[in-house]
């Protein structure tokens, strides 16, 4: 069943980028949200929209990134201290931790507006670095907060966490324990993530990082700023994942440092990396892929594989080997990714060449 | 005073460690400007491959009198070999072909390197970590005010021969030249007449065998081997490469000991859930205000 | 009105004096040229102008306004655009784009109007849009806008990236050896080009190696040696000036 919506969402996305009629990628996009819309009245369970309801968070969260990555040029391996932020933004405000119980929807406006100051103290500093060495710092960074909100235990939990976040509520209704209102918020939050991007990547501000990510020298002598642009995108993408975070923390009712180590930074790079980076809808493939095939995908091999040879095998341990396979792989053999956008394609077809006039 | 000492002394065989490991980023770093992450992974599979080579001869029964010291030769010439080989191998295989990929490829390939090394050793060896056959006697020898162990003694020297012998290697040998020209300027080496892929190629292998040395020497210290050993390590030494100025060996070794100390200190003094925050904090801030590091050139921009 | 104006400008790098006490007014509406033997200190000199690196000594101002201090992006904003001699085009974007973004300091759409495609963002985007084709036309390279610039031709290259210097509507522009690598119908066409841009309001300060190019086209000329200005003048000046043919064809034996 899983499958069916993955397929369903992955084959729209394919059209959508083979099609160059705009009439037919606006009905397509409008079919395929009418379709993730109401197909649950009718076929799925808890299990699936769990899953999917997941799924879509990552999404986001790989939207965000795209932003970054994919737009700015910057490659940030600490994205998953964003995600935290926002997670924790919830954890410690919607919970008897305090005995604060702040509403969810006030809360998802809040950890956004909290990731992107972060994003933009983070940036302030350390944006002026190229490549490698901010690559580094973010990663850095991305250590440094989990572990803060590890030693905080006063504030944090500690190791442990936080428990028993409050369940939100729409108009007084209580969410309860279905997944539903997660998967329709995570459905409208894509909505808007995809609405912001495409407006950003045609707007004045993507041509600016256009600009940076080709040739930052050239783009200064055009009169760019080029480091307001970037803390824009930094402050961008990290409010995508401090959205992403409250969601991520409502669901689960949960906080705990473990939730966002590098491995989560990784797996999002690995995403964009699959669908192909700066690609709006090749990065929502790419992290629909990567969903199924950690949370379904896997777990059914596992227990095939099981069945059939009366094992114990745990191929969940596989998840490092996949991200990195698939960031070796698609580097080496397809750099540009599953759906590329034609200038990431070229650039990264043609960067032998431009690196010998550098 | 007591403390402070010992903590001193837990420093500097922390710092060799890392010195070693920290050597490897800066070798690659300064002839290719790519970041290897994948090496902190070598580093951990040497450990583990002088960890399998001693307990096999633990339990052959070997490790006694002269076996001993030719049982701990042999693990430390294991793991030297396999990490090099390791090191080598990855760079044939994922790094050679993006040489001229824009600059964010190769970072993103040594990441999936590393993520994929790690979970291959998880497979090999286990999530849990394993203890290190405890080869080296580890009596305590009172200095003065200085309580040290044997081991740590051992462990220190060895790591300073290894670093010695690659500073006399990269100043006079012949291929130690050959490294520094492409490291200075890779079109203009090739020019006259070394062999570039080569050059590149020995230079993983250098990288390698110091992580191996670091691998055995990281397992004797520590008393365990884990497959995330060189994920924490790795990022320490590279903090250590940059905080001396990257591409510079003897930075490498200023940086390894710095790191070690701060680690050293930091765990005495703010508690060893600090010492991630300090260290990379120390990386932050070293990136920020002084890119070149310590003992680093500043270079002007090329326009 | 004099646009750009350098008084006793020096500049070193390490033991090297790439400049020394330079001084040269460019008014309103001139074709002005710099010219000077290899390492005579020219690219040096237009680095200076856009703040890639600062000078050590003098001062220059633009539109009577010091520039000391100030960074690449804001003294483009003062109305300074240039090209390259190595060209900086944005190779994987198409003609089109890379034109909209030198129109960047045009512009007003801020961040909030960027998320949100906003009236104005919309508004501006089109009309960008517009003087992008327009200027494409106008320098000669229409027909392009949609290709990748790394796969344009040399000389379209060359083209593409004046458009891009000239969409930001400079009162000042540097060109930095733009007839390098043309042939000569390319470098004939370049100086009806470079005459109409003047003709149009901007002044424009160019480097050249072709002398035959830079005597034609330049109404002033300065020369510079081994970082100092030897000459200035008319080009019938400098052709006849003893110091510019001693720096030329070597001192007389």
């Amino acid at each position: 069943m899983i499958y069916t919506y993955a397929l369903v969402a992955i084959a729209a996305c394919v059209a959508i980028e083979r099609f160059h009629n705009r009439r037919a990628k606006t009905a397509i996009v409008l079919l395929l949200a009418a379709f993730l819309a109401i197909a649950p009245r009718f076929y799925g369970n808890d299990a699936v929209f769990s899953v999917l309801a997941d799924a879509a968070v990552y999404v986001m969260l790989a939207l965000g990134l795209n932003i970054v990555v994919g737009f700015a040029g910057l490659l940030d391996l600490g994205y998953a201290a964003f995600f935290a932020i926002g997670a924790y933004t919830y954890g410690m405000l919607a919970s008897p931790q305090f005995g604060l119980h702040l509403p969810f929807w006030v809360l998802l406006f809040l950890a956004a507006a909290l990731a992107a100051l972060f994003g933009a103290l983070l940036g302030a500093p350390t944006l002026r670095l190229h490549g490698d060495y901010l690559a580094i710092v973010t990663l850095g960074f991305g250590e440094i907060v989990p572990q803060i909100f590890q030693n905080l235990t006063k504030y944090t939990g500690g190791p442990n966490g936080i428990a028993a976040l409050d369940v939100p509520t729409f108009f007084g209704h209580s969410f309860g324990a279905s997944v539903m209102p997660y998967y329709y918020i995570a459905l409208v939050g894509i909505a808007a993530a995809l609405w912001i991007s495409r407006n950003l990547r045609e707007s004045r501000l993507g041509r600016a990082w256009m600009a940076i990510r080709e040739d930052e020298l050239a783009a200064r002598h055009a009169g760019i700023d080029v480091l307001r642009s970037k803390l824009a995108a930094f402050a961008i993408g990290a409010s995508f994942s401090g959205i992403g975070g409250v969601l991520f923390a409502a669901k689960l009712a949960l906080v705990s440092p473990d939730l966002f180590g590098f491995q989560v930074s990784v797996l999002i790079v690995s995403m964009l990396v699959l669908g192909g980076m700066g690609n709006i809808v090749g990065v929502v493939v790419g992290s629909l892929l990567l969903t199924i095939v950690n949370s379904a995908l896997l777990p059914q091999i596992n227990s095939l594989v099981d069945a059939t040879f009366h094992t114990t095998i745990d191929l969940s341990n596989l998840h490092f080997l996949i991200y990195g396979a698939i960031l070796v792989g698609i580097m080496l053999f397809r750099p540009e990714g599953l759906l590329p956008n034609r200038e990431r394609r070229a650039e990264l077809h043609h960067a032998g060449e431009a690196a010998g006039d550098a | 005073m007591h403390e402070f000492l010992a903590q001193l002394a837990n420093g500097v065989e922390l710092g060799a460690i890392y010195a070693l490991i920290a050597l490897g980023y800066t070798l690659v770093y300064g002839i290719l400007e790519l970041i290897n992450f994948a090496h902190g992974d070598v580093y951990t599979f040497g450990s583990f491959v002088a960890l399998g080579i001693l307990v096999g001869l633990r339990a052959a029964g070997a490790l006694h009198g002269a076996g001993l010291i030719l049982g701990i030769a042999a693990a430390l010439i294991a793991a030297i070999l396999a990490s090099a080989l390791l090191n080598a191998g990855i760079e044939r295989l994922a790094y050679r072909r993006l040489r001229k990929a824009p600059r964010l490829a190769p970072l993103i390939t040594a990441i999936g390197v590393s993520f994929m090394l790690e979970n291959l050793i998880e497979l090999w060896q286990g999530s849990a970590p394993v203890p290190f056959p405890n080869v080296i006697p580890n009596p305590q020898l009172q200095i003065g005010a200085l309580e040290v162990g044997v081991q740590q003694i051992v462990v220190v020297a060895l790591a300073i021969v290894t670093m010695i012998a690659l500073h006399f290697f990269v100043q006079r040998s012949k291929l130690g030249k050959a490294m520094r020209a492409v490291a200075q300027d890779r079109d203009a080496a090739s020019l006259v007449g070394i062999n570039v892929d080569r050059t590149i190629a020995m230079t993983f292998l250098i990288a390698g065998a110091l992580a191996g040395v670091a691998g055995f020497v990281g397992g004797v210290s520590f008393g365990s081997a884990w497959f995330l050993n060189g994920f924490g390590a790795g990022l320490r030494a590279f903090t250590a490469a940059v905080l001396g100025g990257i591409g510079n060996i003897a930075g490498a070794m200023l940086g390894g000991f710095l790191i070690g100390m701060l680690e050293s200190f930091s765990t005495w003094l703010i508690g060893g859930q600090w010492s991630n925050v300090a260290v990379f904090s120390v990386l932050i801030l070293v990136l920020v205000f002084r890119p070149s590091g310590l003992l680093g050139e500043t270079l002007p921009e090329k326009v | 009105m004099k646009v750009l104006e350098l008084v006793g400008v020096g500049k070193r790098f390490g033991a090297l004096t790439a400049l020394s006490n330079v001084t040269l007014d460019v008014e309103e509406g001139a074709i002005f040229g710099i010219i000077g033997p290899n390492g005579a200190g020219k690219s040096t000199l237009f680095n200076l102008l856009t703040a890639i690196y600062r000078w050590d000594e003098g001062s220059i101002s633009i539109g009577g306004l010091s520039i000391a201090g100030l960074s690449t992006q804001r003294i483009a904003r003062l109305g300074v655009s240039r090209t390259f001699q190595n060209l900086r085009l944005f190779g994987n974007a198409s003609a089109l784009a890379n034109v909209m973004v030198g129109e960047h300091v045009l512009l007003e759409a801020n961040v909030l109007d960027s998320l949100l495609n906003t009236g104005r963002e919309r508004r501006e985007r089109t009309e960008a849009e517009k003087r992008a084709r327009e200027l494409l036309r106008f320098v000669g390279v229409s027909g392009v806008e949609e290709q990748f610039a790394r796969n344009l031709s040399y000389g379209t290259q060359r083209r593409l990236e004046i458009a891009r210097a000239l969409a930001a509507r400079p009162r000042l522009l540097l060109l930095d050896e733009p007839a390098a690598g043309l042939n000569p119908s390319e470098k004939h066409e370049l100086v009806s080009l470079i005459r109409a841009i003047r003709d149009g309001g901007t002044t424009v300060l160019l480097i050249e190696h072709d002398m035959g190019l830079v005597m034609n086209l330049c109404e002033r000329i300065a020369v510079l040696d081994y970082g100092e200005k030897i000459a200035e003048g008319e080009p019938r000046e400098i052709r006849e000036h003893p110091r510019v043919i001693e720096a030329y064809l070597g001192a007389p034996a």
